[in-house]
């Protein structure tokens, strides 16, 4: 028996970071904010996209691409709060969206008449920390109803991420937990991690929330990145 | 398990049948790399049991740092 070696010496993440590359690229050039909403299931993350539609459509131009493993439920909801594109990607299995695929729905999307891209990611908080999809920034999405401890648990998340939202605020004097220390929890993995409170439900937090995409397009616009 | 898959397509891609038997697939991983080592071990091993790859055991070179690497395929040319 003979062993030959074959050098290869090849990033795992080589070709999605190639595409991720061009993505960001483009959408730079055509001065697009992207944001890429990642979180376990059940979070809130639709439902905050919702809230977002309603309350920014025919104020600021917003696309969606919106990834599930199996049915397009999350994107006929969407649908239902603009005219503009809401793109489902079924990943048919994967549990995160990657580069290509979100390269490929951007074929759907004008561009020229977009403000704001939204990537509506898998709910996993493990996947989709290591896939580069072009975006400007990662929102990690967490409520209430999980551990204090998540970004403790899956910290490479909460690392990559630029900005958390913390929702279902409206259930805190039902749920034993305590948001100072979430946010201590995260900071301690991500020290600089933007924080927003909200609940998509009953609105708190919201407007917060609409200010900062509306501080984002407009700091794009006048020309520095989010 | 998509990480792991992402190196079984790199392996798949450099992986010339022809030249001989794949027996193991050298990776780095970073400590930093986010990554639960015993985790990706399991998820590879069991893809690389499978066809096309017929029983390669993967072969990991801990280091510091965030690297992930596919760093060397080893085949026996059976001579």
């Amino acid at each position: 028996m003979a062993i030959r070696t074959i050098e290869v010496r090849e990033r795992v993440m080589e070709r999605n970071d190639g595409i991720a590359r061009d993505i960001r690229q483009r959408l730079d050039a055509a001065g697009i904010v992207a944001l890429n909403l990642v979180s376990s299931p059940g979070s809130g993350k639709t439902l905050l996209l919702e809230r977002t539609l309603a309350a920014l459509d025919g104020e600021l131009r917003m696309a969606v691409i919106t990834g599930d493993v199996q049915t397009q439920n999350d994107a006929e909801r969407l649908a239902r709060h603009t005219n503009r594109l809401v793109q489902a990607v079924v990943t048919g299995g994967a549990c995160h969206l990657d580069a290509r695929q979100i390269d490929n729905g951007l074929e759907a999307v004008d561009l020229a008449d977009t403000d704001v891209l939204f990537i509506e990611n898998v709910g996993n908080l493990v996947c989709p920390a290591s896939w580069d999809l072009g975006e400007d920034a990662k929102v990690v999405v967490f409520s209430v109803t999980e551990g204090e401890d998540k970004p403790l648990k899956y910290p490479k998340m909460f690392r990559e991420a630029k900005y958390a939202v913390l929702n279902k605020v409206d259930l805190l004097p039902y749920v034993p937990f305590d948001v100072d220390h979430a946010v201590a929890c995260a900071r301690q993995v991500n020290p600089e991690l933007q924080f927003f409170f909200t609940s998509a439900t009953t609105g708190a937090g919201l407007d917060q929330w609409f200010d900062f995409i509306r501080s984002l397009v407009a700091r794009r616009t006048a020309g520095s990145a989010a | 398990m998509s990480v792991a898959m992402e190196i079984c397509r790199i392996v798949d891609q450099k992986y010339d049948r022809a030249a001989g038997t794949l027996v193991t697939v050298g990776v780095e991983i970073g400590d930093d790399s986010g990554l639960e080592f015993g985790n990706l071990e399991f998820c590879l091993e069991t893809l690389l049991s499978q066809p096309p790859f017929g029983g390669a055991k993967p072969l990991f070179d801990r280091k510091p740092g965030s690297v992930l690497r596919v760093s060397y395929l080893e085949l026996d040319d059976g001579h």
